[in-house]
């Protein structure tokens, strides 16, 4: 279990330490990649929980999602849509879904003890 | 089965590494962007400081400016002064040409008339030749009537006369600033043309007088005439 976390704590010392900057209209595809991540990691959760974890699922969703929500975002700037409100939308309501599911889950799982 | 539950750790960690740095990074580039927002705090104060330096700077201007066109305006009345100057000696210049010309010291030019006086012919039933002869009075009738019309350079035989000139009669020749000079004379003067004739020409004036006492008087109006200035001068 030692192994995830510090990946996590290597992965955030990088991401703190790492001096390069990238322009400013991209760092709208880098918030839905943090989102598209965490959407990602939450339904992960849920389906360990419930116990329907797949981890290729998981592992390609994870990435997939990153590379598709900021594309999308890439793609509706170019045409001119705001679809990156698309993806911030369906991101959040499905991140708010995981969530609630995981706390029912949590409950139940608590009561039942 | 140890082996699979390493690799999904592997796996894991990858995950979780990729997330801790884009959230790390996202969160890093938000921070970056607030301290941005307090950089501009401090620029704009220092927006404001530059501001008023420019304001300084452009009143300092202006007042130079201002200087610029009073030094200007100086110059400007110092040129006219010295154009008023440049007059003054231009004409001082000219005054002492013109003075020269009077006092005969440089060559001058200029339309005129020449009048030549010789001898009458003699008529052997008079008894006194001298009344034949033209006399040192003849020329000085002449000469001051054209003083008196105006001539500016009078000349006799090309010898300029200056305002210090004597002519004396000396028996057969009349010495005119101690050269002699032999009949006939001829005195040539720089002035109007027609007003000196016509002042020579009056009835009962030189002409008449001297054509009366049997001198040949001989009128000529010139175009140009140049009298050379008088040597040892």
């Amino acid at each position: 279990m030692w192994l995830p976390v510090l990946g996590l704590i290597i992965g955030i010392a990088l991401g703190l330490l790492s001096n390069f900057s990238i322009p400013d209209e991209y760092s709208n595809y880098l918030s839905i990649a943090v989102l598209a991540a965490l959407d990602t990691l939450f339904g992960g959760i849920r389906a360990h929980l419930q116990n329907i974890y797949d981890e290729k699922v998981f592992v390609s969703g994870f990435f997939f999602n990153i590379a598709l929500a900021a594309s999308l975002a890439f793609l509706g700037v170019h045409l001119g849509v705001d679809l990156y409100l698309a993806a911030v939308f369906a991101f959040g309501v499905r991140l708010f879904q995981n969530i609630a599911v995981i706390r029912r889950i949590l409950i139940t799982k608590w009561s039942s003890k | 089965m140890k082996l699979k539950v390493k690799g999904k750790h592997v796996i894991l960690s990858l995950v979780s590494l990729v997330l801790g740095f884009i959230m790390a990074f996202s969160y890093h580039l938000t921070d970056k962007n607030d301290t941005d927002m307090t950089m501009t705090n401090s620029q704009w104060e220092r927006d404001i400081e530059l501001r008023n330096q420019l304001i300084e700077q452009e009143e300092k201007n202006r007042e130079l400016q201002q200087e610029l066109i009073e030094k200007q305006e100086k110059v400007l009345e110092i040129e006219e002064l010295l154009a008023q100057e440049e007059q003054v000696f231009f004409n001082l210049a000219e005054d002492a040409e013109k003075y020269r010309m009077f006092l005969g010291k440089v060559r001058v030019k200029g339309e005129g008339v020449t009048v030549t006086l010789a001898d009458g012919q003699y008529n052997p039933n008079d008894d006194n030749i001298n009344n034949y002869l033209v006399h040192e009075h003849h020329v000085f009738n002449v000469v001051n009537e054209l003083y008196v019309s105006g001539a500016t350079a009078v000349a006799i035989n090309g010898q300029r006369l200056t305002h210090n000139s004597y002519i004396v009669c000396n028996g057969p020749v009349i010495e005119v600033d101690g050269n002699p000079h032999p009949a006939p004379f001829v005195i040539t003067a720089i002035g109007e043309p027609e007003v000196l004739s016509s002042a020579l020409n009056i009835t009962g004036g030189v002409k008449d007088r001297l054509v009366s006492e049997n001198v040949e008087f001989k009128l000529e109006v010139n175009q140009e005439i140049i009298l050379e200035p008088i040597l040892g001068s």
